[in-house]
């Protein structure tokens, strides 16, 4: 029983250093290599164009459901005109960020994964190798910018999308006035709401590309180990961006207090 | 120990080692392989011939010996610091590893464009070059998926050739190809090293790829050079494990 547990604490710490040697080895790469522009452009669109369908449902629908929800409540306490601004701090804060990294990881997450392991298992990567291309350079880079310039987009996308739907579900058919529901939004919404959810959304987009660049970089032969390495770059970045979820949104209130 | 490779030598290794895991699977190899040289090495599957010749390019480290390679000792360099050898020695894998989500001429192109090579019509003839030698003109567009396993490798030639490597490693470059595309990809391996003048390593257990390419044989056994010689003295050595392999007797009864 303690052998075991001692051995997958060990586990544990070997796979957070295996981690910390990719992002070192990143961060080497962004200072001596060049950059790819294209393969960035090309990821960019891969990451952000494509993820257009779930973040665009994932904020419509999060934002639709929220209110409804509030709304029934509020309505039992005769607050109906503050359920906007409780709906759009909480998508910023919270939900936008959340749901948007774990869609986002799971489509990016799982791709990358999959691409980087096949390459693995096939020896394009040792082929990359022989041709003098490091891989971090050519596959892990233009994926770790096109991640971190996109997931503050999409976040905010998401966000936004959810606070329209909010305005749409509110005001139209549940009948809150208008004039109120914006009023409450404006002054109960402050600049620092959209930089916890930007922040949030660039560090879950650097956790989501840096697990999934590693479970792809360690994909083990044959179809198992393939079909391994995406499944566990969901896994293992959802349950991140949970966890450090709780512990950013104490970090973030220190560095954006309220009031500023 | 600088400077002790003579300059007629390509490859040099000495007493090299590699354990992977917790198997160690070369156990102390020395090779000496001469500039413009065929050195075909023998061995049974999983006797680690695969492992020594991607010690060649940098891909593995030893757990110790020395690698040298053109006058260079290898094994120290860091992967961002062996992109000069990698320039000079090219590598033919077992499954050709060509770029999947690019066509024929993307693939050879890739090189040359790494290499800086700017203009695009340099890289459209060079790629038409490489292609022409591998007996594979005109088929720049199409995509890796839509090949045979023949042509796959005859691409992943071409790509390792368009760079114009000095040294040409090849792995196992006629493992599950027939026997009439195994027997053309060996006199490509010939022809390129005529036509070339490039040293080649070629890793195989195909009797038929030794006998048609090589100048001299080493025969890789338990993790040790077991023999080093020409062709002629192979074929005339005495020895059990040998001629056991040469003929392919196992020993088994049925």
């Amino acid at each position: 029983m303690v052998t075991a547990l001692g051995r997958l604490a060990l586990q544990f710490l070997q796979y957070l250093g295996e981690l910390a040697l990719l992002v070192y080895e990143t961060c080497v790469a962004l200072v001596v290599a060049p950059i790819r522009w294209r393969l960035v452009m090309r990821q960019i669109v891969e990451v952000g164009w494509r993820s257009q369908l779930v973040v665009i449902v994932t904020g419509m629908f999060t934002g639709a459901v929220l209110t409804a929800q509030m709304y029934f409540q509020f309505a039992v306490l005769g607050m109906e005109s503050a359920t906007g601004s409780v709906v759009a701090v909480a998508l910023f804060r919270e939900l936008g960020p959340v749901l948007t990294g774990l869609m986002v990881a799971g489509r990016v997450g799982a791709t990358s994964a999959a691409e980087i392991g096949t390459m693995k298992v096939t020896e394009q990567i040792d082929a990359l190798r022989a041709l003098a291309v490091h891989p971090i350079d050519y596959l892990v880079i233009p994926r770790v910018l096109a991640l971190v310039l996109s997931m503050p987009l999409l976040v905010a996308q998401s966000v936004g999308l959810g606070i329209v739907s909010s305005y749409l579900v509110g005001v139209h058919l549940l009948n809150i006035p208008g004039p109120f529901f914006l009023e409450n939004l404006y002054s109960y919404v402050r600049l620092r709401d959209l930089k916890m959810a930007l922040s949030k959304g660039f560090c879950f987009g650097v956790v989501i590309i840096f697990v999934s660049c590693h479970q792809g970089l360690n994909a083990k032969e044959g179809a198992v180990g393939v079909g391994r390495a995406p499944t566990e770059a969901v896994v293992i970045s959802s349950l991140a961006i949970l966890i450090m979820n709780f512990f950013l949104t104490f970090l973030l209130n220190m560095v954006f207090p309220y009031g500023k | 120990m600088a400077n002790e490779v003579p300059a007629t030598r390509m490859i040099s290794i000495r007493q090299m080692t590699k354990t992977l895991g917790t198997q160690q699977v070369l156990r102390g190899v020395d090779l000496e392989i001469e500039r413009g040289e065929t050195c075909v090495i023998l061995g049974r599957s999983g006797c680690g011939k695969s492992v020594l010749l991607k010690h060649l390019i940098g891909l593995f480290q030893p757990t110790s010996g020395e690698v040298w390679v053109d006058g260079d000792e290898i094994t120290k360099l860091r992967e961002r610091q062996l992109g000069g050898i990698r320039k000079k020695v090219g590598m033919l894998f077992q499954g050709a590893a060509l770029f999947d989500s690019m066509n024929v001429e993307e693939n050879l192109a890739f090189p040359l464009r790494e290499a800086g090579v700017k203009s695009e019509a340099e890289i459209r003839d060079r790629v038409a070059e490489a292609l022409e030698m591998v007996d594979l003109a005109g088929e720049q567009k199409k995509m890796p998926e839509k090949l045979s396993g023949g042509m796959r490798k005859r691409v992943g030639l071409a790509r390792t050739i368009v760079g114009r490597p000095a040294c040409l490693l090849y792995d196992e470059p006629t493992t599950g190809l027939d026997p009439i595309a195994s027997d053309s990809i060996n006199h490509l391996i010939r022809r390129l090293q005529k036509r070339l003048q490039v040293t080649s390593v070629v890793v195989t257990h195909d009797m038929r790829t030794a006998f048609t390419t090589a100048d001299r044989v080493a025969f890789l056994h338990e993790g040790r050079t077991y023999f080093h010689g020409t062709v002629d003295v192979l074929k005339k050595v005495a020895d059990p494990i040998i001629t056991d392999f040469i003929e392919g007797r196992s020993g088994d009864v049925s």
